[in-house]
């Protein structure tokens, strides 16, 4: 994936939200994504774990993230619910799902719906996902660069307009940032 | 010996006639074991003929099943094929006892004897003088006895009818004894036969139950490998994770020990206090030792995680055993000779491999999970055989079958163990080399294929393992094993 590679060199940082509900197993990712020895490495990792799919989704709500991994049997919730309700708050974050367990079921509806971009098998190898998840950086960076572009030539050639061009490029910088949360008062949620 | 004299016999006890009617008894006995009933009649018949000083006599006896149809049993001076043949019903001398319960005495023509029936006894010449008496067993009437004197001869009286009663009572005993002996004969060969099919029966659903209770065991073992499976497969993910990010780590310690070293020996002068403690420290701790002894470790902890990824692996494998795979008409031999390519390195360093194909038609199976059948055959042959033997793969059709037989000359498998192979986790090898899923996982295969593996196996001289696979596989044929019931293990 030559373009993909291309844009990997513009990865200066990487947001990544990681669920799993067992904390030893988000300790574990955690070190392997933040540690720089081990090739390959992850460009500038920041790393945020929970081991609730809830609490996940409202953390979700106000940070972007660039790559979402969540395990897929959880107590609360599936991981393909858990990222399809992902993606709703952040269609642009990049999905995984690791997982020692799966039926055909859930992992079509973790292809279709959650439109996942991996999904890879526990016990996973380090090198193999810390790869795939470089991989499906610089994928995420290449559609999100993609979009840009497209509504740059979009804008100039009035196809849209210069304000709707601008909330796309805000939403596409901050997810969720143009779109308000109204309390049933009438009050605007802010919620963080 | 008169009629007369014999009725007076019964009544009087004369040895002589005493002998008479052992004889009659005997003959009853006779039938009792077997004797060819229509000579036994006959016999029978004769004597009592003899008994009343008659000419002649026959029997008639009612057909089984019919209220008063009659057939001729026995009979003197008949012609042939009259024995056997059936009477009219209703008519005759016979047709007439038979129906009244009462015997008869004729003397001269039977109409004149105010019979109301219309005579015509099947023989040939007219009877002068008869008696005939119904044969009564338990108040039912089986049947009726006549006997006939010539014109010459005396004529039997209403006292000899009388007294002659007694004597076809005893016949008709004798008849019934003998019925009841046939019948009885009949039922033992009958109820023999029906044992038989019993055991059959009885051995075949044993074999089904057999093969019920290992698929069944196949089954449950198969849904906790696939639970257990997950629950491994987490601890291990992070472990073997968190091994790799500590041997990362520990380089870098070990990079800056390294450098502190180094830098110690680099620097010259008298050293301070906190170098000498070091360097103390360095050598107190056996520095050097838990350097080299930290890779050692994490080598070892590392093979063990391998290890147990391969025993969860196993499991997954044994509880998907052949569902999703497409099935497809394979030549059996190009499945063995890819699987051999396989184990053959493992299998030449001490067997020699002899071949003995037969003429096998294309079957229709999963080649993929055949494949897996028949290396778990040959390494588990392999590994029988000690220091060298050979290993013999022969292959042949019977009927709608074929079998792939994989022959050994190693140490044989002992009757206890033998019962046991097919057992999820049942291993005779040391701790790390078997997990005791590989016969386990080709028997629920061959299962899935509606097969059946069988072996044969003699302590120090061999084991044989016969996989049949019948040619055409239909759906549904064997109790799901394995498979489809778990969900597949991502």
């Amino acid at each position: 994936m030559p373009n993909s590679l291309h844009s990997l060199e513009k990865l200066t940082m990487a947001k990544l939200l990681i669920v799993d509900d067992e904390p030893n197993v988000l300790n574990a990712l955690r070190r392997m994504c933040l540690n720089h020895d081990a090739p390959p490495a992850i460009p500038n990792p920041q790393v945020m774990t929970f081991t609730s799919p809830v609490q996940a989704l409202a953390y979700l709500q106000d940070h972007p993230v660039d790559l979402i991994i969540s395990d897929f049997r959880m107590p609360e919730m599936d991981g393909a619910t858990f990222l399809t309700e992902a993606r709703k708050l952040q269609v642009n974050s990049a999905r995984i799902i690791i997982s020692a367990y799966a039926d055909i079921e859930g992992i079509m509806r973790a292809i279709n719906d959650a439109g996942i971009f991996q999904f890879v098998s526990k016990p996973w190898s380090d090198h193999e996902l810390k790869a795939a998840i470089v991989q499906v950086l610089a994928h995420r960076a290449l559609l999100v660069e993609n979009q840009k572009l497209a509504n740059e030539v979009r804008r100039q050639r009035g196809v849209i307009s210069e304000q709707q061009a601008e909330l796309e490029r805000l939403e596409l910088e901050s997810p969720g940032i143009t779109r308000v949360r109204w309390a049933e008062d009438g009050s605007v949620l802010l919620e963080d | 010996m008169s009629i007369t004299e014999t009725a007076v016999a019964l009544g009087g006890g004369k040895t002589a006639d005493l002998a008479w009617i052992r004889a009659l008894y005997e003959f009853g006995q006779t039938a009792a074991y077997g004797a060819d009933p229509l000579r036994v009649r006959q016999d029978i018949l004769t004597h009592i003929v003899q008994g009343f000083d008659a000419e002649s006599g026959s029997i008639a006896l009612i057909v089984d099943g019919t209220e008063d149809e009659l057939e001729i049993a026995a009979g003197t001076d008949l012609p042939q094929g009259i024995v056997g043949s059936r009477l009219q019903r209703g008519v005759g001398v016979f047709g007439h006892v038979v129906a009244t319960g009462q015997p008869i005495l004729i003397n001269g023509n039977a109409a004149e004897a105010g019979l109301p029936l219309r005579v015509s006894e099947p023989r040939n010449r007219p009877a002068h003088s008869a008696m005939c008496w119904p044969l009564v067993v338990q108040e039912q009437i089986i049947g009726a006895l006549a006997v006939n004197r010539a014109t010459s001869r005396q004529r039997y009286t209403v006292e000899d009818l009388d007294r002659g009663q007694a004597l076809a009572s005893l016949l008709a005993l004798v008849i019934a004894n003998h019925r009841m002996n046939v019948e009885r004969d009949n039922r033992i060969v009958e109820l023999s036969t029906l044992n038989d099919t019993l055991q059959r029966v009885n051995a075949m659903l044993e074999d089904a139950q057999g093969q019920l209770i290992q698929s069944e065991k196949l089954a449950s073992i198969g849904q906790i490998a696939a639970g257990v499976a997950h629950e491994i497969n987490n601890p291990v993910g992070f472990v073997s994770s968190n091994l790799g990010t500590l041997e990362s780590y520990l380089q870098r310690v070990f990079a800056l020990l390294n450098a502190y070293i180094e830098a110690d020996q680099a620097t010259p002068g008298p050293a301070t206090p906190a170098l000498v403690r070091a360097r103390m420290l360095r050598t107190s701790h056996d520095f050097d030792f838990l350097r080299g002894d930290i890779v050692d470790l994490l080598k070892e902890s590392r093979e063990g995680l391998v290890r147990v990824k391969g025993i969860v692996q196993d499991l997954k494998d044994f509880s998907r055993t052949g569902g999703e795979e497409a099935w497809e008409m394979a030549d059996l031999h190009a499945v063995l000779e890819s699987t051999l390519n396989i184990v053959r390195s493992e299998l030449k360093r001490k067997a020699r491999i002899e071949i003995n194909y037969g003429n096998l038609p294309k079957v229709e199976c999963v080649p993929s999970r055949l494949s897996q059948v028949f290396i778990n055959l040959l390494v588990n042959a392999g590994q029988a055989i000690g220091a060298e033997g050979k290993v013999t793969l022969s292959t042949g059709v019977d009927g709608s079958q074929v079998w792939i037989r994989v022959e050994d000359t190693g140490s044989g498998i002992s009757e206890e163990n033998l019962s046991r192979i097919f057992d999820p986790f049942f291993t005779t090898k040391p701790v790390g080399e078997g997990t005791g899923l590989g016969l386990s996982v080709s028997y629920a295969i061959v299962l899935k294929h509606g097969g059946q593996i069988d072996v044969e196996s003699e302590v120090g001289v061999g084991t044989r393992f016969t996989v049949h696979l019948p040619i055409r596989h239909t759906a549904g044929a064997v109790a799901q094993p394995a498979d489809d019931l778990f969900k597949s293990a991502a």
